[in-house]
């Protein structure tokens, strides 16, 4: 035993003046060596080819064409790739806010001393599961203008629903409810993990020194929630501009392309299409996007937020 | 008092609407075609009928929900292996370019999955695996950046001197890795392992651009063919529904503590 112990320094020192502890050799790279390959192949070599094949005029069975800037200068002029942009926004607008204060709610209701609780959390991670393009089949019934479940339940009350889908008003509306409906409980796992990590010191100071429950939400609440609302907003932004699915099994894109988000316009355009260089191009754009609003908000919580990331 | 009711009316309420859609599969997948129209839609139809269950399993669905099965525990298989292999190394090795390369990791985290499908698919095109099952899993078994972030925030909360012992006792890295550290690691391998079921199981846009062909098929294009096959029979399509969705309710309710725990505990660390 003292044997032992008087060898544990001596090794040590050994090993750092060697500079080669931990294993710092080559197994390292073969750990990594999987993955890398992957992150190479299927993610950075992808990008490149995007940006690559924006160039080029290519239709799958002709021969790729080099076309300068041209398809960009097609862009510029695309009515209706630039609609396609604004369904998006629409859609985004339309889910983000309500999926996210709904989710906070959600967390700080149940983040009380209640019966059930473990019950309810349960219950409110359950729509996050459901396969997007079955929930598109199921919600495309809830929505049926004649039975679906939504206008039987308002003809009860003395309303009649609007053709919901068929409507150009109110699909891209119904189709952003599917993803509040989908995310809403998911979300809320993140924020109650945030809401446990608070010291319930902090509260209890506040409330001492006489700050009403309004004033303690805004004050200590939301901002120690800072790193939260950062990974949540920011993962359903980026998920919520790629919408596809829902769409996909709802509108198609329709009525009169109302719904017709920017990654099904890319889908369309190079699968229905075969137009390969000018989706390459739309896809660019869907990535540009992503990018700067992405950038724009760890701007916008980088000046507080103390997420960590290493 | 009445601020207690209040609240347990609103988590009531939530509760029925989260439920309620999956309510509504289960109670059309269950109606015979005239039961359709004569009964509200969130009230059961009386007798309950097995035929469209038993219609949808008569045909090819089976093979589908196999597929399925197939692609979802090969790629969670492989995203285990490999994120655990790579969040390990960039955890608790040190190795030249470790920092730099994760960034690199980090970034491809950013690039949506909508504006890499193009590329992916004239790779594969270029390579010959357009319709094989190389080419729908070969993009997401190597690991995802998503899941290596998770992992490697876990491998280091872990306590550093936990490999001294076995460092010092002559065990390489894959043995720590395996006696030490994976032990100590179930809970954000659960994680892991639930995040990657389900969004294997539900994938749709890259399978349905990949494959084409019945060998390759999975339930998510198969259940989009089926809306373009038979329009409006909604007793059909639920019962469709309710085969692609029971296995995924079946995990949840089995893992249910351990999904809402994991996320609470790894989510945001």
């Amino acid at each position: 035993m003292i044997a032992r112990a008087a060898r544990l320094p001596t090794r040590a020192a050994r090993g750092r003046a060697g500079g080669k502890r931990w294993g710092s050799g080559w197994h390292a790279y073969l750990f990594i060596a999987p993955s890398l390959l992957g992150v190479l192949a299927f993610l950075l070599l992808p990008m490149v080819i995007v940006l690559v094949l924006s160039l080029f005029d290519w239709e799958l069975l002709s021969a790729p064409e080099f076309v300068g800037l041209d398809n960009y200068r097609r862009l510029a002029a695309d009515g209706e790739a630039w609609h396609s942009l604004g369904v998006t926004a629409g859609y985004v607008l339309l889910c983000i806010p309500l999926q996210t204060v709904l989710a906070l709610a959600l967390a700080m209701l149940l983040n009380q001393r209640i019966r059930g609780v473990r019950f309810y959390r349960s219950l409110f991670v359950i729509p996050w599961m459901a396969t997007p393009i079955v929930l598109g089949l199921i919600w495309n019934w809830i929505f049926d203008p004649r039975d679906g479940a939504l206008n039987t339940a308002l003809a009860l009350v003395g309303i009649t629903g609007p053709d919901w889908l068929s409507d150009a008003d109110w699909a891209l509306p119904a189709v952003a409810l599917v993803s509040v409906w989908q995310h809403t409980g998911y979300n809320m796992l993140f924020f109650l993990a945030g809401l446990q990590g608070i010291p319930k010191e902090l509260h209890d100071a506040a409330a001492t020194d006489g700050a009403t429950s309004a004033q303690r939400f805004w004050r200590v609440t939301l901002p120690l929630l800072n790193p939260t609302m950062f990974f949540v907003t920011v993962t359903n932004l980026i998920g919520a501009f790629q919408v596809f699915d829902t769409v996909y099994a709802m509108t198609d894109g329709g009525p009169s392309r109302s719904t017709e988000v920017l990654n099904f316009r890319i889908f369309q355009t190079a699968f229905k299409e075969f137009d390969f260089g000018y989706a390459a191009t739309l896809s660019a754009l869907l990535f540009a996007v992503i990018f700067l609003v992405t950038l724009a908000q760890v701007r916008f919580f980088g000046k507080r937020t103390t997420y960590d990331l290493s | 008092m009445t601020k207690r009711i209040l609240l347990y009316a609103a988590l009531a309420a939530g509760a029925l609407i989260s439920v309620f859609p999956y309510l509504l599969v289960v109670l059309t997948a269950l109606k015979t075609q005239a039961q359709l129209s004569s009964t509200p839609p969130w009230l059961p139809g009386w007798p309950p009928t097995t035929d469209n269950l038993a219609k949808m399993l008569g045909g090819d669905f089976p093979r589908y929900v196999l597929n399925t099965a197939l692609m979802t525990a090969l790629l969670t298989a492989g995203q285990l292996v490999f994120t655990t292999f790579a969040a390990y190394a960039f955890a608790r090795l040190r190795f030249k370019g470790r920092e730099i390369l994760f960034w690199l990791y980090v970034a491809t985290m950013m690039v949506p999955s909508a504006v890499t499908m193009i590329p992916l698919f004239l790779i594969m095109r270029e390579l010959d695996l357009v319709n094989t099952w190389y080419g729908l899993l070969a993009p997401y078994i190597l690991g995802t950046p998503y899941g290596i972030f998770l992992m490697r925030q876990f491998f280091k909360s872990l306590p550093s001197g936990l490999e001294e012992a076995a460092r010092i006792d002559g065990a390489g890295s894959m043995t720590i890795l395996l006696r030490v550290l994976l032990p100590l690691c179930r809970p954000a391998l659960g994680t892991l392992a639930i995040i990657t079921v389900i969004s294997s199981w539900n994938s749709f846009l890259w399978p349905l651009i990949i494959t084409s062909g019945d060998d390759t098929r999975v339930i998510t294009v198969a259940i989009a063919t089926l809306k373009d096959g038979i329009g409006v029979d909604y007793h059909l399509m639920m019962a469709g529904s309710l085969i692609a969705l029971a296995p995924m309710v079946a995990v949840f309710i089995f893992f249910q503590k351990h999904i809402v725990r994991s996320v609470v505990l790894t989510g945001l660390k």
